[in-house]
């Protein structure tokens, strides 16, 4: 009872490791090193996508557009760059980056400044950017030939033997750790998802913060759709459907509060690791990939249940102590 | 009592006022589904006119008329159920499996009876209601917020029919069964225009003539209020989350047949967005509580006729996604514009924030109304002084405005100079 | 150079037309205690979150040591060294003890990011002073109020305040509590802090003030030393009257036991509660705020149910395990919190009335609005709302006769016992003066009416019987009230656990 946040990602931990060893048991093909980093390799989008819906359920909004701007962004530096071989890949990468945050700051003006509520806004700005997806594309499919070496470079290269998405992934996540718990912006967002009076008294704009939130998770939405795009070096208009549902899946499971102000980093990217586990796991077993939508979704509501149950129950222990004043 | 100065009769006294009534939020909508009409009649008259065409509108549009009716009851709640396709999809399922010849209850080689068929289909709105009421479950007495639970139960209602069919769909439905969601009664009438009249009736009845759809509203704008009542918000929750299942489950029959007499676990995604979008544009708040049963009724024939129109315009399925959002999006932003919102932001912009520069402007303004309508006045009688006194009220108002003008600015200024002094002042 | 630390001169605001203060006048002087005092909605939150800058006011000027100033936001006044300790203290609750402190002046170390380790040894240095218990890694939420108050203050004494702001600090706080926290204050006066200090209680004024100001419905009413005035001054300053002849005179004859609360308990608010209420009997339940009046009230009308002991009804024992039931035995509650547990503000008045009890004009499974509304307008009448129209939306009334609404909505059934959670709060004199006769009038046609009150004039005027409690226990019972004084309320309210039996 030192620290119910530590406790709980001791228990994550735990579960990771039973996760693996039962995947062992199961497929001792999935333990070689090989196979461990494509786990990695094919599961990070989920984790740069759950970085960023991080960032707004902290707020206490929630973005289910992700999906479909990583969409968006994908097709659209995908038919850039097939237009304009001669341009180094590492512009691609900026112009996802940019591109996703343009989307961001849609959904950040019209959540923050125009206070729609969170859900319906981003399921209104998800048709539409899945919708601009296809009108970019024009219905067309990219394959592995369409894709130049210098746009994939910055996915697959490898470098002491795991590819460069992998080590973005790793830096992002630190990166995003050391805003979220160290520095004024980060913990602003904790402060707005916590209580929006306190922070109204306190001096915190929240209409910016909401705003910056979402700038983020659109940022790193179109920074993972350049990478999917990559990485799998394929492209449609349709690509991703319901990836929101996998972030928002981890994020939950690593001990984000869907009600915001609660919720760590550390907890998110071993959310992540666990996920990855069981989806690559999943498709390893043969017959069970149609398990999976099922399973996923099971997950979510045993771990909004558990946080529930949790929280429920550090209630009742603050209770008992208040009641041994009386 | 003593205070006996009381006389208040309290009753309702503004009558029917014509005037409020066309400018009513449903009355706006069906001015526009008027104006959708008369631009198709306009530019594609032959086409409008034509046999079926108007009919193959509606049949096509109200594909989502069920769901509408159930969403306006969870919105009013103030909660949200993004897996009604998914619940669809499943019960559309169990009522193709009842009728598999796999399963027994139907003999191979024959088609199956009404008596089967409507076994099939009673067990597949009770599937889809036993999913609404997980939902229900989740939401009301877990306390989970509704957008997360159902968006998980949409992956797992899903995700079921996946495990069950795979990647194959379902096709064993009799080809009667898959006409039902196109047909006309005498050739005219379309039956699920009919069907979605008349449950719009019942669900009309429900929420305004009801204790039941009392509570909806109590429990959608007051939910502590609502215990604090004696109403069970849990059993209301529960209730109307298993009516939602309900109306997925009747969905399920007109949604097979659309779709060639087939399921499969991928169809119907974003037939949720359309069904909440359809809510919004008639006007229910997604805060809960505020909304009525028409507009959504209207809205869904709006819908029904834009999708036809942009069909027709040569934009493609996909694209429409745009225009749904955008129509979403911009629905409820024009709700959230109020006398408040457009007062604020005339402070802000026009007065620079200054209560005092508002409160001048507010005055002189209804001062010189006053005038100006005593000009009028003078214009219309007669009095010998009549030029002299219209003149001097009009140096008056030019006075007044002048007043107003020099003061704001001065107000303006002092203002600006606080600004800077504060800030000065605060910059490290 | 002023005399004056602080000076506000004609200080407006107005919250979308409603005037929250009108023209206030406020002088603080340097290493002063000055009360704030008033009654609720006289305009004194309002009043100091001018003074940090969270609202602007419109117009009116702000002089701190003589030289004109505005904020702009709450971290101007914060340069400028005023802090305010927040009646709902203004915490972050999941955020820690640390944090809290240091929220808007975070610690950084070269390379701009926080530093943790430096703010948890600074937030310790400032604690230790006040409190040795409170552990600064703790998330705030966990910690009881009066540990969050001393956070609060460690977080004011970061910002080396000059000027602070406490609003109703004593609120619910134990006595001991409020010894530590009168002793505090002290040494922060004589350090040279100037404080405001906002209380209901005189007690505190007393103590602690040389300077007491008072505030009426959103205006200045006056400044007087605290030596020069007397209770009964005061008191008229600040409800606008003399406080004789406020109540009606009691004419219900006093019957036979209807509810009897049997040894209940409920873990983490009260503990061994008993009484009982006669028919035509007016019971008090007071204390101070936070005593777990409120939630025994709760308890009996099935919000929550009791861990331990029995209700009796009639003689009979009962099980409330909802709202619902409790209607269906007789048992009404008018909540603490009209807005946001009595009314629903988006709907008309007739169906607010009518919403506990609606199941009485179903014909023919329809709702029958004609009938709904004559019966609430006959309702209305009787209890003289002052509504043009039933169909308005009760936010168009004023408080008292929102009140009055939910009033109208308890009596649209019959009831054998009603609980009135602080029926008054809030609202205007002559308002208060129709509930209490409205409150005669029920115990007349036999009803056990229970009333949560925290006024103590308001317990001594109306009550027939006065139940006090303190900490979640009841520490005395009065039956003689005519014999009764504040003063001994008082010291009930204040007793101390061991001091008790």
């Amino acid at each position: 009872m030192k620290n119910l946040l530590k406790s709980r990602n001791t228990g994550l931990v735990l579960v990771l490791i039973i996760l693996l060893i039962v995947a062992r048991v199961v497929t001792p093909g999935m333990f070689t090193v090989g196979s461990m980093i494509s786990m990695l390799q094919n599961n990070t989008v989920y984790a740069l996508l759950a970085v960023g819906e991080m960032m707004v359920i902290l707020t206490g909004g929630i973005d289910i557009s992700i999906a479909s701007q990583l969409a968006f962004v994908g097709i659209t530096t995908t038919v850039l760059s097939t237009a304009n071989p001669g341009v180094p890949g590492i512009v691609w990468v900026l112009v996802g980056i940019l591109l996703g945050a343009v989307c961001g700051m849609i959904n950040g003006a019209l959540v923050g400044y125009l206070h729609m509520v969170p859900m319906i806004c981003t399921l209104g700005t998800m048709y539409i950017f899945r919708g601009l997806a296809f009108v970019v594309s024009g219905g067309q499919w990219w394959f592995a030939a369409d894709y130049l070496d210098s746009y994939r470079f910055w996915a697959i290269t490898k470098i002491a033997g795991i590819p460069l998405l992998v080590w973005f992934t790793i830096i992002i996540m630190i990166l995003a750790g050391l805003f979220l718990g160290y520095t004024a912006p980060g913990r602003r967002i904790y402060a707005i998802g916590t209580s929006r009076e306190s922070s109204a008294v306190a001096g915190v704009k929240e209409p910016a913060v909401t705003f910056y939130a979402f700038v983020i998770c659109g940022a790193l939405s179109g920074f993972s759709g350049m990478m999917y795009t990559a990485n799998y070096a394929i492209g449609y208009y349709g690509m991703a459907e319901s990836f929101e549902m996998t972030a928002i899946a981890i994020c939950v499971l690593g001990g984000v509060s869907i009600t915001g102000g609660k919720g760590r980093m550390d907890g998110v990217a071993i959310g992540a690791l666990i996920m990855a586990v069981v989806v690559y796991f999943i498709s390893m077993i043969p017959g069970m990939s149609v398990w999976q939508k099922a399973l996923q979704g099971g997950i979510i509501i045993v771990a909004v249940a558990i946080n529930y149950f949790t929280e429920r129950s550090a209630e009742k222990q603050a209770l008992k102590e208040r009641g041994a004043l009386i | 009592m003593p205070g006996s100065n009381y006389d208040r009769d309290l009753t309702v006294k503004e009558g029917f006022n014509l005037k409020k009534f066309l400018v009513r939020w449903e009355m706006i909508l069906v001015y526009i589904l008027v104006l959708l009409n008369l631009i198709l009649i306009v530019f594609r008259t032959d086409l409008y006119f034509q046999a079926g065409t108007v009919q193959s509108i509606i049949n096509s549009g109200l594909d989502v008329s069920p769901l509408v009716l159930g969403m306006v009851f969870i919105l009013l709640l103030g909660d949200i159920d993004v897996s009604v396709a998914a619940q669809m999809i499943l019960g559309g399922t169990v009522t193709g499996l009842v009728i598999d010849p796999s399963m027994g209850l139907v003999p191979m080689e024959a088609p199956p009876s009404v008596g089967v068929i409507i076994l099939a289909v009673a067990l597949g709105i009770v599937s889809c209601m036993i999913c609404g009421a997980f939902n229900g479950i989740c939401v009301a007495y877990l306390k989970m917020p509704a957008v997360i639970t159902t968006i998980s139960t949409s992956m797992l209602f899903r995700g079921i029919v996946e495990i069950i069919l795979g990647e194959n769909s379902l096709k064993n439905f009799p080809s009667w069964y898959g006409n039902i969601g196109w047909y006309n009664i005498g050739g005219i009438l379309p039956l699920s225009m009919l069907l979605f009249l008349i449950m719009g009736a019942i669900f009309i009845f429900i929420l305004h003539r009801t204790t039941f759809g009392r509570k909806v509203y109590i429990v959608g704008n007051n939910p502590t209020c609502a215990t604090y009542s004696g109403i069970s918000v849990t059993g209301v929750k529960m209730q109307v989350f298993i009516l939602m299942g309900f109306m997925a489950g009747i969905e399920s029959i007109f949604f097979i047949g659309r779709m060639g007499g087939g399921v499969s676990s991928s169809m119907g995604t974003g037939y949720e967005m359309t069904a909440i979008a359809c809510a919004v544009l008639g006007g229910v708040s997604t805060n809960g509580g505020k909304g009525k049963m028409y507009g959504p009724i209207i809205a869904t024939f709006i819908m029904a006729f834009l999708t036809y129109t942009l069909g027709l315009l040569g934009v493609d399925p996909n694209t429409k996604k745009i225009f749904t959002g955008v129509i979403l999006i911009v629905t409820i932003l024009i709700s959230t514009i109020n006398r408040q919102m457009i007062k604020d932001i005339k402070l802000r912009l026009l007065y620079h924030s200054n209560k005092n520069i508002e409160a001048i402007h507010d005055r002189t303004a209804e001062a010189v109304k006053e005038m100006k309508a005593q000009i009028k006045e003078l214009q219309k009688g007669n009095a010998s002084d009549k030029a002299a006194q219209i003149k001097k009220l009009e140096d008056k108002i030019a006075a007044a405005q002048k007043e107003c003008e020099e003061k704001s600015a001065q107000w303006w200024a002092e203002q600006q100079a606080d600004a800077k002094k504060a800030k000065e002042r605060f910059a490290k | 150079m002023s005399d004056y630390i602080l000076e506000l001169k004609d200080v407006v605001k107005t919250f979308g037309g409603v005037r929250a203060l009108n023209g206030v006048h406020f002088q603080l002087k340097k290493g002063e205690i000055h009360a704030l005092m008033g009654e609720n909605g006289a305009g004194k939150s309002t009043f100091i979150k001018v003074i940090t800058g969270v609202h602007q006011p419109d117009s009116g000027t702000m002089l701190l040591e003589g030289e004109k100033i505005t904020f702009r936001n709450t971290a101007d006044s914060a340069k400028v060294g005023i802090a305010a300790i927040y009646q709902h203290v203004t915490s972050f609750p999941d955020l820690t003890v640390t944090e809290n402190i240091f929220m808007g002046q975070e610690i950084k170390n070269k390379f701009g990011f926080y530093d943790w380790k430096v703010m948890r040894q600074r937030a310790k240095e400032l604690i230790e002073p006040l409190s040795k218990e409170i552990d600064v890694n703790k998330p705030m939420g966990t910690l009881s109020v009066a540990a969050q108050q001393l956070v609060e203050i460690a977080k004011a004494l970061s910002r080396d305040a000059r000027i602070l702001i406490m609003d109703e600090p004593t609120a619910s706080l134990t006595r001991n509590e409020c010894l530590q926290l009168y002793r505090i204050a002290k040494e922060l006066r004589d350090k040279g802090v100037s404080i405001i200090f906002i209380t209901h209680r005189f007690e505190d004024m007393y103590e602690l003030a040389t300077r007491v100001t008072v505030f009426r419905d959103s205006t200045y009413v006056g400044t007087w030393g605290v030596d020069g005035i007397t209770n009964s001054d005061l008191v008229k300053a600040m409800v606008g009257r003399e406080l004789t002849a406020m109540y009606p005179e009691k004419t219900a004859k006093i019957g036979d036991v209807v509810l009897e609360v049997d040894n209940i308990s409920k873990e983490g608010y009260f503990k061994n509660v008993s009484f009982n209420v006669r028919r035509g009997e007016i019971l008090a339940l007071t204390g101070l705020v936070g005593a777990g009046r409120t939630e025994v009230c709760q308890n009996i009308y099935g919000i929550m149910t009791p861990d331990t002991g029995s209700i009796r009804l009639e003689g009979k024992e009962v099980h409330i395990k909802s709202p619902i039931d409790a209607l269906k035995l007789g048992i009404g509650l008018l909540p603490e919190n009209r807005q946001t547990q009595g009314l629903v503000n988006e709907l008309p008045i007739y169906q607010n009335v009518s919403s506990a009890t609606m199941k009485q004009f179903v014909k023919a499974g329809q709702l029958d609005v004609d009938a709904e509304m004559s019966n609430a307008i006959a309702l209305c009448k009787k209890i003289q709302l002052k509504a043009n129209d039933i169909t308005a939306p009760p936010s168009s009334l004023s408080g008292g006769n929102q009140q009055k609404v939910v009033v109208a909505k308890m009596l649209s059934s019959e009831q054998k016992v009603l609980i009135m959670d602080e029926p008054t709060k809030g609202i205007d004199v002559g308002a208060k003066y129709s509930i209490y006769e409205i409150m005669n009038d029920l115990a007349c046609k036999g009803y056990a009416i229970i009333m949560v009150s925290s006024e103590m004039p308001e317990v001594l005027g109306v009550a027939d019987r006065i139940v006090v409690m303190k900490s979640g226990r009841v520490t005395a019972e009065f039956t003689d009230v005519a014999g009764t004084s504040q003063e001994m309320i008082l010291e009930a309210s204040l007793k101390e656990k061991g001091g008790e039996k």
